[in-house]
Formats: C-alpha cells, sequence, structure tokens
C-alpha cells in the first residue's frame, strides 16, 4: 500500500512542478513582451494551464474527497472567467489607447490575403531567379 | 497525507514548502510587475495574475495543512478576483469615455 502512496505522491508532484513550470514561463513572458496586448498571452496562460496542472496535482496528492471536488471547481470557475476577464481588459485597453499607431496596426482580413499573395508572388520570383543564377544563395526578402 | 508511512510525510511537508516559497517569489514579481507598468491595463492584468498565484498558495495550504475550508476560501477568492477585474475596467473605461466627451465640447465651444 505504501508504494501506491508514494507513486500517488510523486505523479501529484510532477503535475504541480510543472504548473509551477508554467508559472515561471508567464512571469518570463510577462516581463519580456513589450506591449500590454502581447503580456496579456503570456498572463492568460498561467491563468488557465498553470492553475489547471497546479490544482490537478494537488487533487492527486490529497485523496478524492470533499476538498478535491471544491479545488476542481475552482478549476473550472477560472477556466469560465478568465478568458472573459481578458477580453474585457483587452477592450479596456483598446479604447484607452490615445496612439494606437505606435504599438499595433489595424487591418482586414482582405489587406492581410492581398499582402500575403504579394509576398508569395515574390518569393516565387525570388525562387524562379535563384534556380537561373544558381550560384547565388537565396537572401531573406 | 501520508500518515503511518515512514519518509512520505516529511517529504510531502518540505516538498509543498518549497513549492510555497517559489510562489512568493512569483508574487513579488508580479508585484513589481503592476509597479512598473507603463499603462492602467498593465497593471489590472498584474494583478489578476497575482489573484491566480494566490489562489495556487491557498489550495497548496488547503491540502498541506488538510483544513477543508480553506479550499472556500479559494473559491471565493477566485470568484471576488473575477469581480475585481470586471468592476475596474468598467469603471475606468467610464470615466475615460465621460472625460473625453467633456473635452470635445469644451473644444466645441470655445
Amino acid at each position: 500500500m505504501a508504494v501506491f502512496e508514494w507513486l500517488r505522491f510523486l505523479a501529484g508532484a510532477g503535475l504541480l512542478l510543472f504548473g509551477l513550470g508554467i508559472f515561471a514561463i508567464e512571469m518570463f513572458g510577462v516581463f519580456r513582451f513589450r506591449y500590454v496586448l502581447n503580456r496579456m498571452h503570456a498572463a492568460a496562460m498561467g491563468d488557465t494551464l498553470g492553475i489547471g496542472f497546479s490544482l490537478i496535482g494537488l487533487i492527486l496528492i490529497n485523496s478524492f474527497n470533499f476538498t478535491s471536488l471544491k479545488l476542481f471547481f475552482v478549476v473550472v470557475f477560472l477556466w469560465f472567467s478568465s478568458p472573459v476577464s481578458s477580453h474585457l481588459i483587452a477592450r479596456l485597453e483598446v479604447t484607452t489607447d490615445e496612439e494606437p499607431e505606435k504599438h499595433y496596426r489595424r487591418m482586414t482580413l482582405r489587406q492581410v490575403e492581398e499582402d500575403l499573395a504579394q509576398k508569395h508572388s515574390a518569393e516565387e520570383a525570388a525562387a524562379g531567379l535563384n534556380e537561373k543564377k544558381s550560384d547565388t544563395v537565396g537572401e531573406e526578402s | 497525507m501520508g500518515k503511518g508511512i515512514p519518509g512520505l510525510e516529511q517529504t510531502c511537508h518540505a516538498f509543498f514548502v518549497a513549492a510555497l516559497i517559489l510562489l512568493a517569489v512569483m508574487v513579488v514579481l508580479c508585484l513589481i510587475r503592476a509597479i512598473i507598468g507603463p499603462r492602467i491595463a498593465d497593471r489590472i492584468v498584474a494583478v489578476n495574475m497575482m489573484g491566480t498565484i494566490v489562489m495556487v498558495i491557498i489550495a497548496i495550504l488547503a491540502v498541506m495543512l488538510q483544513e477543508g475550508y480553506l479550499a472556500d476560501i479559494c473559491l471565493i477568492y477566485a470568484m471576488i478576483s473575477f469581480l475585481a477585474v470586471i468592476v475596474l475596467t468598467k469603471v475606468y473605461m467610464g470615466v475615460y469615455l465621460e472625460k473625453k466627451q467633456e473635452e470635445e465640447k469644451n473644444d466645441g465651444s470655445v
């Protein structure tokens, strides 16, 4: 029986450590990115994946009883509430940004498609040139 | 956890204490982010992250001390931090839009 207890503890500890690692990556991303809408991506990852793995590890370490059920409810609630709060924060940022062209640019789907088509044709032309002059190595456009 | 099994109780306790120390360091880092964050949204994101990490701390304490009611506190904490984000964003956006409208009115009259 003791072996099973040890195994359960090790599995739970591994999951908890994985969750803590996700939190560490989250902190790294939050300090590394340059703008709020980028940082929010890292923060939301910790909100869902980090707390999910940590609390599932804790549920494994704790045996299956009423406390574990409550911890599971915490995870379910966070998975519902975290996207909503992220959406609200993003809307706040977009509404109150005084100089948006410094931070990001707005584009429609058609513009993106045109850009991609242009890039594609340019790449094809460059590839054709490279095939003709086989001595030059393709440079990044 | 691990009563009657030699070594497991001490290992469990040591592991939980190490995880708590790590999470405490992360809370301090979040606080630094909330202080230096140049925009309001930065600060709200940092406070939200802090709430998440504190939730994990409370859950670890609930399992470590074998106190079931701490899980209830964790659930309530999740709800209150969600409510705090909603209220902060709504209030700040309302104040901002009101100020902007007033400025526009002043520009039109002068």
